[in-house]
Order: structure tokens, then C-alpha cells, then sequence
């Protein structure tokens, strides 16, 4: 009894039912749909082995991470200026930045998706002024296509990226940057050497924060694509409600879950992904 | 199993009592959370434990009006029972998922006829009781085992008049035609109706398209790929059109009426070589309200439902009995009526029961 208590801190009893209730109502859906996937049609392995198979498979889910890679790069390049101007500027205009960039956080993803067809579309703001003023003779094909996808999910994905770049660049103790110039380090030397290594475990929390987030985007390439740009998520939802293919959306699932998984796996043999999620480095 | 039903006995009878002021509302709450049963699912089923009421399972919008109108009053003055709606839009993928789960909450669901094909021979589909209604008030072919057609509607196509005005196009060939219609078209992203227009574009009779050759088909969808966007929502079809998106746009028939009507006729709709497609009321296994289901299936195909459907949401009579009484400003965008019988094909729904998985991937796949 006494080994007992010594192993088991009092304080998960106090926890457990509610990690009983996650665990049930979290793992459990969880295992249903890597069942699913050994099951559904016929037992075995069958789902997996289409993804040898079938072209149309793999193509979808090299669409999905090209497009996940680029709106990831862009994003979080974006968001690490847009963080470095506001933590650099004066109190006043960080929270007017603060502001506009959680306005467009909060706006719906369907109404922001809309809005880029009004801005962009064929007959949008930006082709109409562009072809009245005699610039173009066509209108620029910028939705309906994957640039409209990227426009799209970039811009989106902003938001994301900002917000945990800032917290690091806000905690960064900036005498080490005067100390790096005192020292002789020009301005590109000390960003360089001395704050882009110190915002790294920002930087590496929101690419993953974006990436994982655009792997699951249905609405805006379904609008945005024009029915070309086919992404995983959509495909899942297709097999789920229009093809009754449960066990290839089962499969597509759980190798989004496992992928997700080794990536996080993948960084933590590089550095303690508790930094990252803001946790101490000791 | 014995607990549920004993649970669902109890909560109907107190339903029954709450309803007739026996029980006062806090002890039917009390009762409801007793059971474990959650509010709002005490309110979604109502109809479930009352018993007094259908409930139809649509796609929303106007579709909930018009149902109600159309088909809702009639059923009530006849069998005295309500109707209700769930419009969460009842994909095949739903309605196994509602009817595998054990707790089925729709009576009639508004989908169509190859859903019946597919989902019939698993279990998942009451089949049609033909005593009550009737397979004359459909058009042959379209009153199977698990489904029947109450109305159609059809896979047209709009033009702009302000871009092909003096030379509109015809039929799915000259909408295959980028030489001789340059511009944009929209065509369904879920190959239904695609692939039968571009079968016919490519010479293919009408009467002679099933089974689907795919390969054939694929590659004409192919061929104009460039010049073409996709739409998988019936608004999105619409806004395509409406928005100078494309020139051309492959339609829902009774979308088409709206576009036209909406912008004075700067839009036309063509329904020559229209796929008529059977839309059909099916009924998942177990409905709450039993053989209720099957009587508000009779209402819908008669001919004063008919019209109101056709008036109200553009859906086209399937019931032979009403062609002759399509008032004369709908003529033009019924597909059954005389003005277009001659002129429109039909889609074989036992063929997209049975391949329509497959037939949606391949498509899919050709166009992403």
C-alpha cells in the first residue's frame, strides 16, 4: 500500500475520471476509424494496399502536401515578418495590428473563402478595375485554380502563424541583441546568429501549427479549387457520404494521424518539443 | 435491449401525457434525463415519441416550405398526422450512418432513386408497400423495390445570351465545343449527368448510353478540362453562372428556371437532350413513424402535389397523369412537359446504384 501511494500521486485520482472521459470519447472514435480501415470492405490489409495501387490516391496525396508545404513556407515567412514589425513598433500601432489580425482570425472561414471570389474572381474587383484601366485583355485566371487555393489557405493560416511567433519574439530579452551589436555584429549578422536561433522554437511551433491545420482543409480548396484541386479531406468526405467507401476514407485518416504523429516524432529527436509548446528547455 | 425498449415505451406515453397536459413539463424533462436521453434529442425526436407526425428528411432551403406546402397540407387533411423536417440533406453516406447506428430519426428521405439501388439490398431501406402507392403514378422503370420517383429533375445546361446571342447553343455537342463556343463551362463535380452529357457530345444516342462507356466518356470530359470549372452544390452551379464565371454552365433544371427568371432572361436555359433523373423518396429501416412513411409517399404523387412541386420548387412531375396539366408559363422548364418530352433522356438508375462509386472516383480523378 505504501509503495503504492509512493508510485501514484494522489493527484490523478483527482484527474482520472475526467481522463477516463477523454480517453473514451477521444481514443474511442479513434480506434473506431483505424478499425474501419482493416475491416470495411473485407478484412485485411486491402485499404492500405490501394495506396500502392492506385495513381489517383497517391496523386491526391501529393496535392495535398505540395499544396500544405507551399501554404506553410508563406504563411509562416509572412507571419514572421508581420510578428517581428509588431513586437519592433510602438505600443499604439502593435495593438492596432494586434486587432486587425484578430479581427481576421475570428472572421468565418466560409466568408473569408467568399470574399476572395469577389476580390479576385473572374469578374472580381481587381479583374474589372485592371481591365477597365486597360492593363489586361483577359481577365487573370487567380481563382478557381490552385493559386486561388494558396491565396486562399495563406491567408487564412496567418493568424496561426503570428500569434505563437509573437509570444517567443515578445519573451526574447533584447539587451543580448544591443550586446550583439556592441560587440561589433552588424544588424544582419546579429539577426542572423542571434534572433532567428533565439525564435526558433517559435518558428518551429507554428510551421507545425500550420502545416497539421492545412492538412485538414476542405472548404476553401472546394470553393477556391474549382473542383481541380482535389485535397485528402475532401476525398474523405466524398468516400464518407457520396461513395460509401468507408474503408478508403478510414485508411486516408489514420495515415493523416500517423503522418502527423511521425512528424511530431521526427522533431522531437531534434529538440524538446515542450519548448515549443511553450513548456521550459530544462 | 429489453431496457431501451421499455425506456422508449415509457418516454412515449409520458410524450403522450406531457402533450395532453396529464404531465406537467419539468416531469417530462425529469423523465427524459432519467432515460438519458439529451434534450435536443427529445426535440429531434418528437415526432419519434408521439407518433403523430412524419418527418421528412431534405436538403433545406425553400425545399422545406414547398414540401410543407405541397405535400405536408394535403397529408395532414388525409391521415391527420404532421410533418416535420430534418434538412441536414440525406447523403447515402447519412443515411447508412443513421440507419447502422440504430437510431433512426427520418421517416421519408428526399434522394434519389440509385441511393435505393445501393442501399436497398444491405438492409438499409424499408421497401416501397405497393398497396399504398402506386407504380402507375410514376413513369415505368422508376418504381423499384426500395424507391420511387415522385418527381425528376434534369441535368440541362444555361448560356449568356450577351456571349453567344446570335448562335446559341443547342445541345451537349456544341457545349463540348470550345472552337465554336469559346469560354468557360461548368459541369457537376460528382460525374452524375457529366458524364451522360459528354457520352451524347460525343455521338452517343440518348436511348443507347448505359452502361457508361467511362473511358469514353473521361476523355471528352478531358478535352475541354482547360475551359472548364466544377460545381458540387446546386448554389454553387448558380452563382458560377450569375457571377460571369462561365459562359455556359450545366444546371439543375429547376436552377435553371431561377437563373433565367432571376435575371431576365440574360441567362438561357436549354433543356434539349435534358438527363431526366429520378428523384425518389426512400425510407430507412426502422422509421419512427412505420407505415405512416409509405401514405405520405401516395400523397406526393398526386397530381395536386405534382404541380405544387413544379410551382413551387421547379421539380418536374414524374406522375404520367399530371404531364397534361403543366400550366403553360412552366412548359418551358418542366422536362416532362410536352413542350420537352420528345426532347430529353433518362438516366438508368440501377446502372449508378450499382457503379456509381466507382464511376465518381474515375471522374474525380480525371478532372483533379
Amino acid at each position: 500500500m505504501q509503495a503504492l501511494r509512493k508510485q501514484i500521486h494522489p493527484g490523478w485520482l483527482i484527474i482520472a475520471p475526467l481522463l477516463m472521459l477523454v480517453l473514451v470519447l477521444y481514443l474511442g472514435p479513434i480506434l473506431n476509424i483505424l478499425w474501419l480501415s482493416v475491416t470495411d470492405p473485407e478484412p485485411g490489409l486491402g485499404n492500405y494496399a490501394k495506396l500502392g495501387e492506385s495513381d489517383a490516391l497517391v496523386r491526391i496525396i501529393w496535392t495535398t502536401l505540395r499544396i500544405c508545404l507551399i501554404t506553410t513556407l508563406f504563411s509562416v515567412t509572412l507571419g514572421y515578418s508581420i510578428a517581428y514589425a509588431m513586437v519592433h513598433c510602438h505600443q499604439r500601432q502593435k495593438n492596432y495590428m494586434l486587432t486587425l489580425l484578430l479581427v481576421s482570425f475570428w472572421i468565418s472561414i466560409l466568408v473569408r473563402t467568399f470574399s476572395w471570389l469577389m476580390l479576385l474572381g473572374r469578374k472580381g474587383l481587381l479583374n474589372v478595375a485592371l481591365e477597365d484601366i486597360g492593363l489586361i485583355a483577359e481577365p487573370i485566371a487567380f481563382m478557381r485554380n490552385e493559386l486561388g487555393v494558396l491565396i486562399g489557405m495563406i491567408h487564412y493560416m496567418i493568424p496561426y502563424a503570428v500569434l505563437p511567433l509573437l509570444v517567443s519574439m515578445d519573451g526574447l530579452d533584447k539587451r543580448v541583441m544591443n550586446a550583439s551589436r556592441n560587440l561589433g555584429a552588424t544588424g544582419s549578422q546579429t539577426f542572423w546568429r542571434i534572433y532567428l536561433p533565439l525564435t526558433t522554437p517559435g518558428l518551429v511551433a507554428s510551421t507545425l501549427l500550420v502545416f497539421i491545420l492545412s492538412l485538414g482543409f476542405y472548404v476553401t480548396p472546394a470553393v477556391l479549387g474549382g473542383g481541380k484541386v482535389l485535397m485528402v479531406a475532401e476525398y474523405i468526405s466524398v468516400q464518407l457520404l457520396v461513395t460509401l467507401k468507408w474503408g478508403t476514407a478510414a485508411m486516408l485518416a489514420a495515415l493523416m494521424l500517423f503522418g502527423v504523429l511521425a512528424m511530431l516524432w521526427i522533431m522531437s529527436r531534434f529538440m524538446k518539443l515542450s519548448t515549443v509548446f511553450g513548456g521550459s528547455s530544462r | 435491449m429489453q431496457d431501451k425498449q421499455f425506456m422508449k415505451e415509457m418516454l412515449t406515453d409520458s410524450a403522450h401525457a406531457y402533450k395532453e397536459g396529464r404531465m406537467d413539463r419539468r416531469t417530462f424533462l425529469a423523465l427524459c434525463g432519467a432515460s438519458g436521453i439529451a434534450l435536443n434529442a427529445v426535440m429531434a425526436g418528437d415526432a419519434q415519441a408521439a407518433a403523430d407526425h412524419v418527418v421528412m428528411w431534405n436538403w433545406g432551403g425553400q425545399s422545406e416550405e414547398c414540401h410543407g406546402s405541397a405535400i405536408g397540407d394535403a397529408f395532414t387533411t388525409k391521415t391527420g398526422k404532421g410533418l416535420k423536417f430534418d434538412t441536414s440533406g440525406p447523403l447515402e453516406g447519412k443515411i447508412k450512418e443513421m440507419v447502422d447506428s440504430g437510431n433512426v430519426t427520418a421517416d421519408v428521405a428526399d434522394a434519389d432513386l440509385f441511393n435505393a439501388v445501393a442501399l436497398g439490398p444491405t438492409g438499409h431501406l424499408e421497401p416501397i408497400d405497393y398497396s399504398v402507392v402506386s407504380k402507375d403514378k410514376t413513369l415505368p422503370g422508376y418504381a423499384l423495390e426500395h424507391g420511387v420517383s415522385v418527381i425528376l429533375y434534369g441535368y440541362a445546361f444555361v448560356y449568356d445570351t450577351e456571349v453567344y446571342g446570335d448562335n446559341p447553343p443547342q445541345n451537349w455537342a456544341d457545349f463540348f465545343d470550345t472552337t465554336k463556343f469559346p469560354g468557360m463551362r461548368s459541369l457537376y463535380k460528382w460525374a452524375n449527368g457529366s458524364l451522360e452529357a459528354a457520352l451524347m457530345a460525343d455521338g452517343v444516342a440518348g436511348d443507347a448510353l448505359y452502361p457508361l462507356d467511362m473511358d469514353r466518356a473521361l476523355a471528352k470530359i478531358k478535352s475541354i478540362k482547360d475551359d472548364s470549372l466544377y460545381w458540387g452544390s446546386g448554389s454553387e452551379a448558380h452563382s458560377m453562372v450569375v457571377n460571369g464565371e462561365v459562359s455556359m454552365g450545366m444546371i439543375w433544371q429547376n436552377r435553371g428556371r431561377n437563373i433565367e427568371n432571376d435575371t431576365d432572361g440574360r441567362y438561357k436555359l436549354v433543356n434539349n437532350q435534358a438527363l431526366a433523373m429520378p428523384g425518389a423518396y426512400i425510407v430507412p429501416k426502422g422509421n419512427p413513424a412505420g407505415a405512416a412513411a409509405m401514405q405520405f409517399i401516395a400523397t406526393a404523387q398526386e397530381v395536386p402535389a405534382q404541380l405544387a412541386l413544379l410551382d413551387c420548387l421547379g421539380m418536374t412531375p414524374s406522375n404520367p397523369a399530371a404531364f397534361g396539366e403543366i400550366p403553360e408559363d412552366q412548359q418551358a422548364y418542366a422536362i416532362t412537359s410536352a413542350m420537352n418530352i420528345d426532347k430529353i433522356v433518362y438516366n438508368d438508375p440501377t446502372w449508378w446504384g450499382e457503379n456509381g462509386g466507382d464511376a465518381v472516383n474515375a471522374f474525380l480523378d480525371a478532372i483533379s
